[in-house]
């Protein structure tokens, strides 16, 4: 069961700060994804999704509780260590695209694997084109960002998040700045990615019909999960 | 790094307007210190060129005798037994000249002055005709022609002199004219000697107010030295940059050949009178200088104008450095989104300090190479020119007529890459921020 867990959480507990009080944004998650898993995280506004998102992509460490990403645990790293497990191990996809804007469509693809220094400059350049042709793209290799329109970066950004071949890719209301139509072809893309490569994705929405997509959904309310299909929910809970 | 480049030179480009400003501002600033370090070895060279033409050799074997403690007599005995120990010392130097040097009054019809008559061997001054412009005689004397007139090979000849323009205007007399020489040759006694001018040189600036040129023998003769008797064994040597060494050399030759050695004192040897005619020593000692002690008294000139260059360059770098510490945080703000991403797909703190430190020091080595380059074509042209300068208080500090720029290749390196430093430096502060700014807290920065 464990090796086949890429990311779990045990009794995560995480709070801000609020002046002198503390908002407690994740009161107690323990959560279990699995390779090849397509999981949306759904919940109102305010309710802790990005939160927990932070949470599983490491770019953020848990108040209380563990967070296992790949058998480490990541309150135990230090930002280095984190940095690096980001790089090798994650992918992700912002609500904003977040794309650099001074660098082409095809640079931006080619940053994590620069970043990695593993393949040679051709290995890269198959890659990248590899990657962009899977989005759709591969007409648009030196364009810059704001020659594209939303659809067309949330692609590139996809085959960014794709192009170190990383466990889980993670992607915060990856649909939220789109327009439905676009919103549902950037769903399916990853639906088929999902099929056709075994890429695990979680990525969190309160759209009601991207949510129809999900083979798992996990709710959340108020910082707690209010249910969850999958493991990691009540069924094992019972199991430990 | 070639992904840093890229990254940087695109951010510059995008920011067009401040990038020009700091560009523009760094390029001038090194333009200013290439210039005024270029202006500053230019009066250097022309202080070694001046000074070891009119009145030093690049090293000086000279020094002083007394027959009672109280005399300071700046004559060596035994001349010719010192100049070959000297020339035996030194075997790679190019030429050797013995000279006599005096101070006496120049008298004309109407007026005097004080100068320090330098006795010279003509034939073996080499140098000195070389180095000697003779002047117009306009230069000197009111209604003349604008023809030089006059014949320097004449100082050949006993009881000739030649003096300088500036000189002659305040004796007011031209070439032909004849000048008595007033001598005190102790024990209250005073010699005299009538001279011819021959030729009247043009001003060389703080030197040649009070060098005037007479044959040897004349002024042996006006203090009755002996025959082996001469001031000084001016040493001139391939490349004045060894005038140091050579004179380290010499004194420890010297000393080893039994010769007594006054202590090394950086001045020029009119300064040294009152001090040895206040010891209590008699005999002889050797005094071994280089050329830049005989100057001393000029050289506050290159360290004052350093020292402004030091001022100005520095106020002026400190300013330019809060620019760009200033733009660095714009762009810093700017970016903060970017820069979250970047930490977020799994660039390090580190990588992220050098992207911001690379795109500053490239803003920096474009601004100062451009200043660099413009300031070395700047100087080269005003030294091509050869700019008259027009005032006379600066034409004596100076010591030259013409504006002299010596650019060096390794100061313009120097200042292109002390420049670009700095400006990697003035960036730290706004790029160590950014590299410690958390990934979450720059991604959902809004902008
Ligand atoms: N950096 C922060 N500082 C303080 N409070 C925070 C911070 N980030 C989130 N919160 C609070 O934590 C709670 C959960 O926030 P989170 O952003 O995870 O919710 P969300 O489900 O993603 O909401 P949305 O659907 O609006 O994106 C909210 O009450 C929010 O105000
Ligand atoms: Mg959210």
């Amino acid at each position: 069961m464990e090796t086949e867990s890429m990311v779990r959480l045990k009794g995560v507990v995480k709070e801000y700060p609020l002046g002198k009080l503390k908002v407690r944004a994740l009161d107690g998650v323990d959560l279990c994804i699995r390779k090849g898993e397509f999981t949306v995280v759904a919940g109102p506004s305010g309710s802790g999704k990005t939160t927990l998102l932070n949470m599983v992509g490491c770019v953020d460490v848990p108040t209380a509780g563990e967070v296992l990403v790949a058998g480490k645990e990541t309150s135990k790293l230090d930002d280095r260590g984190r940095t690096l497990l980001r790089l090798e191990r994650l992918g992700f996809i912002f609500q904003t695209f977040n794309l650099i804007p001074v660098l082409t469509a095809a640079q931006n693809v080619e940053f994590p694997l620069l970043l990695q220094r593993r393949l040679g400059r051709r290995r890269r350049r198959e890659r990248v084109r590899e990657m962009l042709a899977l989005v759709g793209l591969e007409a648009l290799l030196d364009q810059r960002p704001n020659e594209m329109s939303g659809g067309q970066r949330q692609r590139v950004a996809i085959a960014r998040a794709l192009v170190t071949l990383p466990g889980i890719v993670l992607a915060d209301e990856p649909t939220a700045n789109l327009d439905t139509a676009t919103g549902m072809n950037i769903i399916d893309l990853m639906k088929t990615l999902n099929r056709e490569r075994q890429t695990t994705f979680i990525f969190s929405t309160h759209d009601p019909r991207v949510m129809e997509h999900a083979r798992r959904i996990v709710r959340i309310v108020d910082g707690r999960i209010a249910g969850d299909d999958g493991c990691g929910g009540a069924a094992e809970r019972a199991e430990a | 790094m070639g992904l840093f480049l890229t990254v940087a030179v695109r951010n510059l480009l995008q920011a067009k307007r401040r990038t020009a400003l700091l560009v523009t501002a760094l390029a001038g600033v090194t333009l200013l210190l290439v210039l005024l370090m270029a202006l500053s070895a230019g009066l250097t060279e022309t202080m070694i060129r001046s000074a070891t033409a009119i009145s030093s050799g690049h090293v000086n074997v000279a020094g002083f005798s007394k027959n009672k403690p109280a005399d300071a007599w700046p004559v060596l005995h035994g001349i010719e037994a010192i100049r070959r120990k000297v020339a035996d010392l030194v075997p790679e130097a190019t030429s050797l000249v013995v000279r006599e040097r005096a101070w006496a009054k120049l008298i004309s019809d109407r007026h005097s002055l004080f100068v320090s008559p330098t006795g010279v061997d003509y034939a073996s001054e080499a140098r000195l005709k070389e180095a000697l412009v003779l002047a117009k005689e306009s230069d000197y004397k009111k209604g003349g022609r604008d023809v030089v007139v006059g014949d320097l090979s004449k100082l050949a000849e006993p009881h000739t002199a030649v003096l300088f323009a500036g000189q002659a205007k305040r004796l007011d007399v031209e070439v032909g004219d004849d000048l008595t020489i007033t001598a005190p040759t102790g024990a209250g006694r005073t010699n005299t000697l009538d001279v011819r001018i021959v030729a009247i040189a043009r001003d060389f600036g703080f030197l040649s107010n009070w060098v005037t040129f007479l044959p040897r023998q004349d002024v042996k003769d006006l203090y009755q030295y002996g025959d082996d008797t001469g001031a000084v064994v001016q040493v001139y040597l391939p490349d004045p940059a060894g005038s140091e060494e050579v004179m380290g050399r010499l004194r420890e030759g010297l000393a080893a050949a039994g010769h007594e050695l006054m202590d090394h004192e950086p001045a020029p040897f009119f300064m040294k009178f009152e001090r040895v005619a206040g010891e209590d020593w008699t005999g002889q000692k050797l005094d071994v200088t280089v050329w830049s002690d005989e100057v001393s008294f000029l050289k506050w000139v290159v360290t004052a104008l350093d020292a402004i260059s030091v001022v100005l360059v520095g106020i002026l770098m400190v300013i330019i450095a809060l620019g760009i510490t200033d733009s660095m945080w714009i762009a810093v703000r700017e970016r903060t989104r970017e820069v979250g991403t970047e930490r977020a797909i799994g660039m390090t703190r580190r990588q992220v300090l050098a992207l911001f430190l690379v795109e500053a020091m490239l803003l920096g080595l474009a601004g100062t190479t451009l200043g660099g380059l413009a300031g070395a074509g700047v100087a080269a042209l005003l030294d091509h020119a050869r700019i008259e300068v027009a005032w006379d208080a600066l034409r004596m500090i100076l010591m030259s007529d013409v504006l002299n720029l010596a650019v060096g290749p390794g100061q313009v390196a120097w200042s292109i890459g002390v420049f670009t430093l700095l400006t990697g430096v003035a960036a730290l502060p706004p790029a160590v921020r950014a590299a410690r700014m958390q990934p979450v807290t720059a991604m959902h920065h809004a902008g």
